[in-house]
């Protein structure tokens, strides 16, 4: 079994009156990417940034890689990468320069030249920070997180911004440092994002965990089935579904059937095989991370601008 | 401390400074400009010759060869005061900053070789003050070795309250060494500061070995560094330009140490306490901009009302001014001395204020 290299119990953390995280517990294992999920001022940033040794906890106990977070930071520092959340390197620096700076300050470091090539910036090595796109900037982030080679590294919010293209690019930068063996800390409001990346998810609201497990564990835990859309339907196919007693909403014209078991699909097909009905297409969508806060949270999880 | 986290710091700031192209204006060209623009306003560059206002109460030979000789110099233009005149009315009345007085005994007393004196009446506050005096000067001496090869026989009496003969840019470039000084330390910090943390590098900082000391020292070893070489640069300038001669000596390396140090300082307490990074700037901009004209940068302290002149002893800069005038321009080492031991205490007080407060960890 691998070992654990979070082990968070009870962790607290207070501004005053305000309990920004309530007593988390949290065990992440060698190797794993372990997803942070929730929308902005859940306490994402706050738990994690404990765990970086950049916050002081109020409460709780922390083991890093088996370190203390009280009594042996130093240690901790060495061997562990951060990005920060709205990380920008120096502007005038170059992408090498820049990952040289951050390798320069460690005894141990690896080769600016390696870094380079394992996030695909090859072609961008002598390019000064501030001329780059903010898809390429965050790959230079994720290289510099790697420099000092650590076991554990954490990414707050990497791909927070950034247009479907450049998030995808990230996701494969995320997937080779798991395909190397590190373990990863992502903190997202992207519920595809964790889904597609992470071993195991947590999501987080209000400063607690409201559940935790693998993305498929979780959506068959909270999920709520399938869904049938049927796209651009007509009144017919409306009347037929609402008359055979299935569950549905109509969203932007489009009818949305609740498919309770393997039957209710064949059941919606033969009613949409009748002349009158009309529609342009079905699509078959399952649960997903965001239907289950949305059932455990009453709101939906979306992207907040900073 | 690891002298090896600081050298990777400083050497990434020298990249990035001389990449910006803004930086090498604020700090280099904007000082030198203003050298430009306030030496020609106030030396009168451009113009050939300075007026010189002649009251001649002689009318003798002796003052006519004397007059002659300031014409031929060709620096002077002569310009007559009627011998009836009251002297002191016209003088006000017309504002005039030089007037030479040829007494009435002139010609007699150099027939009889006996002193003749010649009275020279200046505004030394403006600054062709120097030139003016020389030319009389030399005029006189030549009339002196023409007499009987070095006997004076015609000597000059200078009324004066200032007895310094300083040009307005001996006053103004150390002035402005300082205000450069000020403005490098401040804003560069201040920015920096604000930016990094907006940027996320100081949390990034945070996570490696070196140390929020290690990162200040690194800063405030540059920004000395860029304070030496405007010296270097705005110094050159006004020796070949200008022709002036100044002196770069202990005090006033140690001055601009001192003044660099004390500012830095002061830029990052300012980051510190105003953390949205507009807000920095502004508040960076209101303690420099006040310190810039009342600290005696662009004219002398007396001139201003007394209580602005209380306001200006409390400012910093007055005395990095007023020290490096001491020690580069006025050849007053007394002074020079005096004034960096009140920028050197205000420095260790802000530089230790800063290392105590400044921190990359938040609460």
């Amino acid at each position: 079994m691998a070992e654990s290299v979070i082990e968070v119990n009870g962790l607290v953390k207070r501004y005053g009156d305000l309990t920004a995280v309530n007593g988390i517990d949290l065990e992440v294992k060698a190797g794993e990417v372990y997803s942070i999920l929730g929308p902005n001022g859940a306490g994402k940033t706050t738990s994690v940034e404990i765990m970086e040794c950049l916050r002081i906890k109020t409460a709780g106990q922390v083991r890093i890689l088996g370190y203390d977070i009280d009594k042996q930071q130093k240690e901790i520092r060495k061997r562990i990468g951060v990005l920060p959340q709205s990380f920008n390197a120096f502007d005038y620096l170059t992408v090498k320069e820049n990952i040289d700076y951050f390798g320069d300050l460690f005894d141990q470091r690896l080769d600016a030249e390696e870094l380079i090539e394992a996030v695909q910036l090859q072609d961008k090595r002598n390019v000064w920070f501030i001329n780059l796109s903010g898809g390429l900037k965050q790959r230079v982030g994720v290289a510099i997180s790697m420099v000092n080679d650590p076991e554990l590294i954490f990414l707050d919010e990497p791909t927070t911004g950034l247009d479907p293209k450049a998030r995808r690019e990230v996701w494969d930068v995320i997937r080779k440092l798991k395909s190397k063996n590190k373990t990863v800390i992502l903190t997202t409001h992207y519920m595809e994002e964790a889904e597609v990346l992470s071993d195991r998810v947590a999501i987080m609201n209000d400063g607690n965990f409201i559940t935790m497990g693998t993305p498929r564990q979780i959506i068959d835990q909270y999920g709520a089935g399938s869904t049938c859309v049927v796209k651009s339907a007509n009144e017919a196919a409306k009347g037929a579904v609402k008359g055979a007693g299935m569950a549905f909403e109509i969203k932007d014209g489009d009818l949305w059937v609740k498919l309770d078991d393997k039957g209710s699909l064949a059941k919606l097909v033969g009613l949409l095989s009748s002349a009158e009905v009309t529609y342009d297409e079905i699509l078959i969508k399952g649960s997903t991370l965001e239907d289950v806060f949305l059932k455990l949270t009453g709101r939906k999880l979306v992207e907040v601008e900073q | 401390m690891k002298p090896k986290h600081v050298l990777v710091d400083l050497r990434a700031q020298s990249k990035t400074f001389f990449r910006i192209k803004s930086n090498l204006f604020w700090v280099f060209a904007f000082p030198l400009l203003l050298i430009i623009i306030f030496g020609a306003i106030f030396s009168n560059l451009g113009s050939e010759t300075v007026t010189l206002n002649v009251q001649d109460l002689d009318d003798g030979p002796g003052s006519f060869a004397l007059l002659k000789g300031l014409n031929q110099t060709g620096m002077v233009k002569l310009r007559f005061i009627d011998p009836s005149t009251d002297l002191e009315q016209y003088i006000k009345d017309n504002s005039l900053a030089f007037v030479m007085v040829i007494p009435a005994n002139y010609s007699d007393n150099l027939g009889t070789n006996t002193t003749a004196t010649v009275e020279l009446r200046m505004d030394e506050t403006v600054s062709t003050s120097g030139t003016v005096y020389n030319v009389v000067n030399a005029v006189v001496d030549a009339t002196n070795i023409q007499m009987s090869g070095g006997q004076e026989y015609v000597t000059i009496e200078v009324k004066s309250i200032v007895q310094k003969r300083f040009t307005y840019l001996d006053f103004f470039v150390p002035g402005v060494i300082g205000l450069t000084v000020m403005t490098t330390c401040v804003f560069s910090m201040q920015g920096t500061i604000s930016r990094f943390r907006a940027a996320g590098i100081f949390r990034k900082l945070a996570t490696t070995p070196m140390t929020p000391f290690e990162w200040l020292l690194s800063r405030m070893i540059w920004y000395l560094f860029i304070s030496l070489l405007t010296l270097a640069i705005i110094m050159g300038f006004g020796i070949l330009l200008f022709g002036m001669t100044m002196t770069l000596n202990l005090p006033a390396l140690l001055l601009v140490v001192a003044g660099s140090a004390m500012f830095s300082a002061l830029g990052m307490i300012v980051a510190r306490f105003v953390k949205n990074e507009e807000t920095a700037s502004t508040a960076a901009n209101a303690i420099t901009f006040p310190m810039m004209f009342l600290s005696g940068t662009f004219f002398q302290m007396e001139m201003m009302p007394d209580y602005m002149q209380t306001i200006a002893s409390v400012l910093p800069l007055t005395y990095l001014s007023q020290g490096l005038r001491d020690a580069m321009a006025y050849d007053n080492l007394n002074g020079a001395y005096w004034n960096l031991l009140v920028v050197g205490a205000i420095a260790i007080v802000f530089v230790v204020v800063a290392v105590l407060i400044t921190k990359w960890e938040e609460d």
